[in-house]
Order: C-alpha cells, then structure tokens, then sequence
C-alpha cells in the first residue's frame, strides 16, 4: 500500500519537514558556540547568546561625580551619566534595589530629602540638604546595543606560542594518522586473503581489543616508554595513537577487503600474482574508499585528543598541543572565560572541516560500501 | 608610610612596562618594600648554573604568569633554569606521571589528601631535613602547617613531605559596599545578626545570598566549605579534626546539624537567589555576578579569597565589592575559627637545584613577588604586609595571621574518594532536597568501604 503514487508524496513531505527539523536541532549548540565566541564573559553570563542580537534594556549605575554647589542652602551636584559619550536614558532611579522606578524627565524623591532629576539626554541634578560626603551612584536603564568583537579570536590568536601549538598539533597528527592505516593495510589484507592457522583467533582477538579502553594502558604505556628511551617526545605519542587506533582500523579495512569480489584475486593468483603484488595493485586501489574513511576518523580524534597528548608528551610549554595549549593556558585559572572556549573551538575545528569536507565523499562511500550494490 | 605606598605604586606602574619589556624581573633587587637582604645572601651562596629544575601545578593562565615572574628571582640568584607547566587537570596528570617514573622535580599539590597519597605509595621525596622546624617557627601558626604537611610514608613512618605556599581564606563573605550603604545594611558582627541581617534583606523583598555549587565534574564542592565552616562554628576544633579523621563518624548528629546548619541558608526559596532548586544548576563563577546586577539579584556571597577573578571586568576590591569574615556565634564562645585551604610543594623527583628551590621558598622575597602581583595570601610570618597589592588582600592576610582557630579545608584532607567525590555528590543530593541524615549515612557508608 506504501507504493500508492498520492501518499508518497505526502509521506516526501513529511520526511523532508523531519530532516529539516533534525538538523536544525543539531545545528543549534553549534550556531550557539559560534554566537557566545563574540561575546565576552560579562555579556555571556549576562543574557543567553539567543537575545544576543537585539537590543537589551540594560541598567546601569554611574557614580555622580562631580564637585558638589551649594545652591540655595541645598548641596547640588550635575552632571551627564554618558560622560563624554552619548545615549537615551529611558528611566532612572536612586537607589541600586530600585533602578528604574521614575521616568526620564521625572523628579525623584530619595530619602533624606534628596532628589534626583534626570533627563533623556544623560542629565541629571542630584540635590542633598545635608553635605554630600561621599560620591552616591545614580541608576538608570538604557537600550543596549548589541555588541559583537572579535576580541575572543585576537586573544588566542594572538597568544605566544599559538603557531608552535598549532604545528605540533600537526606534527602529532599526520604521523599518527599515515602510520596506523600503513600497518592496519597490511594486517587486515592477511587477516581477509591469506590463509593460515588461528586466523579466525586473530581476527577475534582485534574485535576484543575494540572495547578495551586506552585510559588502562597510560600508566604501562609510559613506563614502557621510559623503559625504552623513548620518555616523553613526538615518537612515544605516535606509537601510542598507532597502538590505540589500530584495532578499529584493521577491523574496518578487514571486513572492507573481504567483501571484495574473489573473482579478481583468484585470477591475479591464477595469472601468477604474488600476495603482495595483489595487495598493492588489486586490494590497496580497491579499498581506498575505506582507507579514506578510516584516515578521517583517525585524524579527527588524534587532533581532538587531549588525554594521550598530555600524558605521552613532555609538559612544557614547547611541546604544547593545540587541545592543552586552549585547555592549560587559555582558559584562565578554574575555566571560567566561556568566550575564550567557544572562539577555540572553532579555531581548532577549523583544520578538521577542511579534511572532512574535501574527503567527505570517501567517507560515505566507505561506509556504504558492501552494503548496497 | 605615604612614601613607601607610592614607591609600591610607582614600581607596580614600572612592573608592566619593563615586565613586558624584557621578560625579566619585575623588580629590580634592592627597589620597592621588599625583603631583599636575604634574597641577596642566598644568590651568593648559592650557584645552580645549567640545571633545571621541572614543576608542574594546578596554576594555568595568569596565575601560571604570576608564578613565572617568582621563578624568575630564583633563577636569576643561581643561574638555574625552571621549567614550570600548569594543567587544568593536575590531579590525575600527577598521579600517571610519577607512577610511570616520569615525574618533575616539584609538584605543587592543590590537595594535601593527593599527596598523602602519593606519599603513602613512596613516590614522594620528604622535604630536607630541619624544613619542619623552620615551617614550625616561621609561619603563622607554624605547627599546624607542619602537621598538614606530614604524612605516612611507604613503611608507615610519619615524614614532612609538603611545604604550604599560597592559601586560600575561605570564610569570607562578599558584599557590595554601596549594596548595603543604600539599604541600610550593616555588617554582621555575630552569626545570630548575620541570620537576622538575611531575615532582614528578605523582609524588604529583595533576596541576600547567591550559592551556585556548580563546577563541572567537582560540582558541589563550594557546599562542602559552607558545611566545613558551620562545624567550625558549632563545634569545637577537636570535634572538627575528629571528623576530618573519621573518627567522629559523618552521619553523627553533630555532623548532622552543620549540614542542617548550611541548609538553612541554600534550601531557603526566600533566601537563594533562584530559589534553592536553583543552588545546585548555578556555576560557581557565575553565581558571584549577582551581587553586581542592578537591581541587585543578591546581597551576599560566601567564598573563598579567590573569587574576584570571577567578578565581572572593572571590579575594584575594596570600592564595587568587599568582605567581611564569615562570622561565628556569640553565644558559643569557640572563638573566631577560620576556615582556609592552601598549595603546597612536594619532592617527586630530588636534585641539588629542587633542594635550593625550597630554600628560595623560605625567603619572604618568593612570597612578597607574588603577593605585589595579588591573588595571593602566605601564611609566612617574615613577609613584609606593605607588599600586598591591595588593602583588601591586606585584611585577609591580617585574618590569617591573627585567627584564634585555622582549620584546613575539611574535604581537601579526607580521602579522595570521599573529599572529592561523595561529600560533592553528597552535598548535590542535600540540595536537591534529600534529607541530611539520609546524606551523611551515604557517606559514612562508602568511607567505610574504603577501609
């Protein structure tokens, strides 16, 4: 009944409406991120990122400095809140509690007898009958625009050691990425074509390792390392992310390569073709789909990483990743500057969209593949 | 007097320029009101030239460049090169370094109950011999230090491992001066006005206190201080220890009671701002920017001395924000207790250079350099209190040198497990509305799994 031309389209409707809908759903922390990393920490703790475009009435107190007259027995002090600048006030008030309770224009009565009178414009004439000892504040409420800067992005930017950050991200990653997916080729190869006893063991083996978490291995890991000479340095955290990739990606090329039609081996063997030169004239182009698919999971999650990065390279601050650089340095003393972290994440997000969005199509496919003919 | 201040002034002006200048020291010895006879006789006795010495700590950001510019004497009096690195996660990135022997020199501990535990598992070096008279002799209630930084080693022996540098007050409540001068409010002498001055706010219909215990993974530890110094103000310092020790159990009724105590305050709706379901969900360093919202979303905060960096840009200390000691009961006479937590060093990893950094520690110099940069309290009683940035700072080091009881961060000295983990969910869980007793039971209960 599902094929009956009328409702299909309904149904089209309904799916598209639903996409829609989901990725706005999951787009919105996103577009909040994005919006929070203009702002700076006061106005972000002040109101949402949602009312960040239009204009808030905001309050505000200025303390009324000015030298205090005595005008006909009372003390009187003038002066314009906006100082050198220039607003609208809409309302006003004497006290903290009550910051907008009289309209512009209005007199106040405070208490003590005295009266504040203020103007649109920002004047105001503040009256005492006894001495003014102490500059008192005056409140009142104007319309805030909204405020946007790029001062979140020239804070990290421009922060020392910013760039070699940013080049030992790299140098972390790319080693990190090639060196796995070099290895897991050729294991998943012989675990998918070669025959030979405890195959099947093996391959269980690599499922296992899949759920067994990294966090276990930091404390033997770095001991090793010592052990060996390696310590702290770019080639301890590249074997550690090798290690820690590997069994997700010889799972994923493995069950890849299987799926290749035997026909075509078969007849590279039958024509005399060694394992190896199947592997790197057939199987490696066949699979480069999933090469591709698993080189971007790999590479994201080394250029995300902060944990392996942090135990399995030396703490100063030259050998800074991106992830510890924003996490350590940038972030301030109990993490309390959310525009500073919103504007890096996008800083840092920067380098991981490019590589997916130019390898995107190998990620689909390599996904799919198999899967539909 | 008036001379001095303005030397300070002008040095502190000169500070940012030449600081910036050349990287280097922000005083030059001999200037300004610092202590620099005994700076200049270690220099000479001292000459580490092409070692360096490794610390790592919980100071990121501008604390990290604060301490950067004190190492910076060191190593310009023995020619040594420090290397120090701040981490966000300090606690655990401790633990897997010197477990995997790839530990610095000195690790500045947030927590004396981390370090116990290392210590216990021999991978701490115990400070020089004769560190725990000097400590003993030369802080302000030195012995106190000394037993907060003595711990069981590998075979069970008790050593000093742990020298205290920069503390924390922690009974502190922060106000806005004008807040109250406009209101009429004065500043609570005893516990029984500090109630009355909050039935007070509420009778004129504003609300007194913001309390946010929200902090991530470490949510609910800021409840675990207002507990912390409700035991101080209802019980003797004894009882206090003995709880901090287990041996007074956590569900016992006085235990009970403090946290009642505290209750009365956070699951008040007319006293918290938000109401009380509101306590648990609001950050910690966003709570404090109520007393600074016009109208006012609260009048009163109780937090450590490290909280104006939370307060919103262009806060003057002292002018747009003020203390006052959290105060205790009249009617108790136990004094007026202080509640305070603290950093302090430890060996992971000696050398002849980590040896003289210590020695560096003991002169008031290491303390003043960073006492002039603020944000910063010693409990070292050879330092010129001229230094402190500000007058504000000031009182807080006049509080600490002259409390009658000091009591170390209760949750900081209990067990991990506990202090930093079923105390916070514990407090989280009271908040929300669990009963007290139901709460302390819980704890008691996981503490007695630990052994």
């Amino acid at each position: 009944m599902d094929n009956i031309a009328g409702t299909k389209s309904s149904l089209n409707w309904a799916v598209q409406i639903s996409v829609i809908l989901l990725v706005v759903i999951w787009l919105i922390p996103t577009v909040g991120l994005l919006v929070s990393s203009f702002r700076d920490r006061d106005a972000i703790t002040n109101s949402g990122w949602w009312l960040s475009a239009l204009p808030v009435e905001q309050n505000f107190a200025v303390k009324a400095e000015g030298e205090p007259v005595s005008k006909d027995g009372v003390n009187v002090i003038e002066g314009n809140v906006f100082g050198e600048g220039s607003g609208t006030v809409s309302k006003f008030g004497g006290r903290r509690a009550a910051p907008d309770a009289f309209k512009a224009g209005e007199t106040a009565e405070l208490t003590k007898g005295r009266t504040l009178t203020m103007q649109s414009n920002g004047d105001y004439v503040y009256t005492s009958p006894a001495e003014i000892k102490r500059a008192p504040s005056v409140y009142f409420a104007a319309a805030q625009p909204p405020e946007f800067s790029m001062v979140n992005y020239e804070t990290i930017m421009g922060s020392a050691n910013m760039d070699r950050a940013f080049i030992n991200t790299l140098t972390v990653t790319i080693p990190a990425t090639i060196i796995p997916i070099l290895i897991a080729a050729f294991a998943a190869y012989a675990l998918a074509w070669m025959d030979f006893p405890g195959r099947g063991l093996l391959i269980a083996v690599v499922v296992g390792l899949l759920v067994v978490p990294l966090q276990l291995a930091l404390v033997p890991m770095l001991k090793l390392h010592n052990a060996m000479g390696v310590g702290q340095s770019f080639l301890g955290i590249w074997m550690a992310h090798t290690g820690f990739g590997l069994p997700l990606a010889i799972y994923l090329l493995r069950n890849y390569m299987v799926g290749l039609p035997r026909d075509i081996i078969e007849s590279a063997k039958v024509d005399g073709a060694t394992d190896f030169q199947v592997f790197t004239k057939i199987v490696l182009p066949l699979s480069f789909p999933a090469l591709a698919s698993f080189a971007i999971f790999q590479f994201l999650w080394t250029w995300n990483d902060l944990l392996v990065a942090k135990v399995f390279l030396p703490s100063n601050s030259e050998s800074w990743v991106m992830t510890v650089k924003i996490a350590d340095d940038l972030l301030g003393s109990r993490g309390g500057d959310w525009g500073i972290l919103a504007a890096a994440a996008f800083i840092s997000i920067a380098v991981p969209l490019i590589v997916f969005f130019t390898m995107q199509r190998y990620l689909v496919r390599g996904l799919l593949a198999g899967s539909v003919k | 007097m008036t001379k001095t201040y303005l030397t300070g002034a002008m040095a502190l002006a000169l500070m940012s320029t030449t600081a910036l200048a050349d990287g280097h020291l922000p005083f030059a010895p001999g200037e300004g009101a610092f202590s620099w006879d005994s700076y200049t006789a270690f220099a000479e006795a001292n000459d580490f030239s092409g070692q360096t010495v490794e610390i790592t700590g919980p100071w990121t950001g501008n604390e990290k460049e604060k301490f950067d510019k004190v190492v910076a004497y060191f190593e310009e009096a023995t020619g040594a090169d420090v290397n120090y690195s701040g981490s966000d996660s300090f606690e655990q990135d401790i633990v897997v370094s010197t477990r995997a022997g790839s530990a610095p020199n000195l690790a500045v501990f947030p927590q004396p109950g981390l370090a116990a535990d290392l210590a216990s598992q021999g991978l701490l070096t115990p400070l020089p011999e004769g560190t725990d008279d000097w400590i003993a002799s030369n802080f302000a209630a030195g012995p106190s230090w000394v037993d907060l930084g003595t711990y069981a080693d590998k075979d069970g022996n008790d050593q000093t491992f742990g020298m205290f540098y920069r503390v924390d007050l922690k009974s502190l409540v922060w106000y806005s001066p004008e807040a109250f001068d406009e209101a009429g409010y004065d500043i609570p002498e005893t516990m029984e006005d500090l109630k009355a001055l909050t039935d007070q706010i509420v009778a004129d219909g504003e609300t007194p206190w913001c309390i946010g215990l929200g902090s991530g993974a470490a949510t609910g530890w800021p409840a675990t201080d207002w507990v912390e110094d409700m035991m101080l103000r209802t019980n003797s310092p004894a009882d206090y220890d003995a709880w901090v020790a287990n041996e007074m159990k956590f569900d016992d009724p006085k235990v009970i009671a403090a946290i009642e105590e505290f209750g009365a305050f956070a699951r008040n709706d007319d006293y918290v701002d938000g109401g009380a379901s509101a306590v648990a969900n609001t950050d910690f360093r966003d709570s404090p920017t109520g007393l600074f919202a016009i109208p006012p979303k609260c009048y009163m905060h109780r937090q450590a001395s490290f909280i104006p960096a939370f307060f919103p840009e262009g806060t003057v200390v002292g002018e747009d924000a003020d203390f006052f000691y959290f105060p205790a009961y009249a009617e108790k006479d136990l004094g007026k207790p202080v509640l305070g937590a603290g950093t302090l060093f430890a060996i992971t990893n000696p050398s002849d250079a980590t040896t003289a950094f210590l020695e560096f520690l003991k002169l008031p110099i290491a303390h003043e350099s960073w006492m002039v940069q603020g944000g910063f309290l010693t409990a070292h009683a050879g330092v010129n209190l001229e230094t402190y940035q500000d007058d504000s700072l000031r009182a807080q080091g006049g509080i600490l040198q002259n409390a009658t009881t000091f009591r170390f961060d209760a949750s900081d000295l209990m067990p991990a497990e506990i202090g930093a983990g079923a105390f916070w969910t514990g407090m989280v869980d009271y908040t929300t509305g669990k009963d007290a007793a139901e709460v302390a039971k819980a704890i008691q209960e996981r503490w007695d799994a630990l052994n």
